[in-house]
């Protein structure tokens, strides 16, 4: 007598049927939140690392300024001397009054230039700053 | 004998196999472009730029001097102290002014020499921060039996009014 060997009936795949439907979806979600790099940074930098941070809500209001390794200061998508500052950040504040300024400043830098620029900030009226850190864990 | 034309079956749809690898070709696209910004930071509000600067007299209570000199050595009122102990040194004394009205509580004034290093400056910037944070977090949790990112806007305001942020900026010296 032979035995029929018991098998189960059910298929034994995976349905791929809904695989582009869920890539898709993916794909939606990450194209949503990506934001293109929209200015080249010219300096080289390293941030520092702090813990009490905070998040800056309105990202519309930020602008940038860097300060290099090698003391170089980058507004936008130009290396700018100290001097001119004032007269490109008042432009700003014109168009945006209520503009945070995140200053991305190499963690090798000295005080000396950190101050000249909010000096020049000041001098601009561009009150609110912002020292960009990475999150200490 | 009659020939019947076979008719061929074309299939009219759109080949959908490689719809799912088109899919992910684009993922992966956006997976490599994208760039999460770093947008944290630590906040902080200047003061406005007056040509001649009218001193006012600040009692010593009030006042917590946090000096960098440039070899990284942090002075609070003084005192050497190392940069981790100084949110601990600090909580106290802004949680004795909670219940003190605005123009008496805790002034901390940072300030720093041209050659200091940023790296310190902002380390010692973050413990500052730091302080404030915890006591306004510890505050938020006695009245309201939450955390400060927690508590709704009413009651944030409230907190923020018994525990303001005051930290003065000094000019630096200058190293002639």
């Amino acid at each position: 007598m032979q035995f029929e060997k018991r098998r189960a009936n059910t298929k034994q795949e995976i349905p791929t049927a809904s695989m582009p439907d869920i890539i898709f979806m993916l794909l939606l979600f990450f194209m949503v939140t990506t934001t293109m790099r929209e200015v080249e940074v010219l300096v080289k930098y390293k941030l520092p690392e702090a813990k009490a941070v905070e998040k800056i809500e309105n990202k519309r209001l930020v602008s940038y300024l860097w300060l290099g390794q090698d003391g170089r200061i980058q507004i936008n998508d130009a290396i700018v001397d100290l001097g001119t500052i004032q007269e490109i950040m008042y432009n700003k504040r014109q168009a945006m009054p209520n503009v945070i300024v995140s200053m991305r400043v190499d963690k090798g830098s000295d005080m000396g230039q950190v101050t000249d620029i909010q000096q020049e900030l000041r001098k601009a009226f561009c009150l609110r700053i912002n020292y960009s850190t990475m999150v200490k864990i | 004998m009659a020939l019947i034309k076979k008719k061929k079956q074309r299939s009219a749809e759109i080949p959908s196999s490689s719809m799912a690898d088109i899919a992910f070709l684009l993922l992966i696209f956006f997976l490599v472009a994208t760039v999460i910004d770093v947008d944290t930071g630590i906040g902080i509000t200047l003061p406005e730029f007056v040509e001649d600067v009218e001193t006012v007299e600040v009692s010593k209570d009030r006042m917590a001097a946090v000096l960098i000199n440039e070899n990284g050595d942090v002075l609070l009122d003084g005192a050497i102290i190392s940069i981790p102990q100084i949110s601990k040194t600090l909580k106290p004394r802004i949680e004795s002014k909670i219940e003190l009205p605005a123009n008496r509580k805790l002034i901390v004034s940072v300030k720093t020499d041209r050659k200091t290093n940023y790296n310190r400056y902002i380390m010692a910037l973050d413990q500052v921060k730091l302080a404030y944070f915890e006591v306004r977090d510890e505050y938020a949790l006695r009245r309201f039996g939450k955390k400060f990112i927690n508590i709704p806007d009413e009651a944030q305001v409230e907190v923020r009014d018994k525990i303001p942020i005051t930290i003065s900026l000094a000019e630096p010296e200058k190293v002639k």
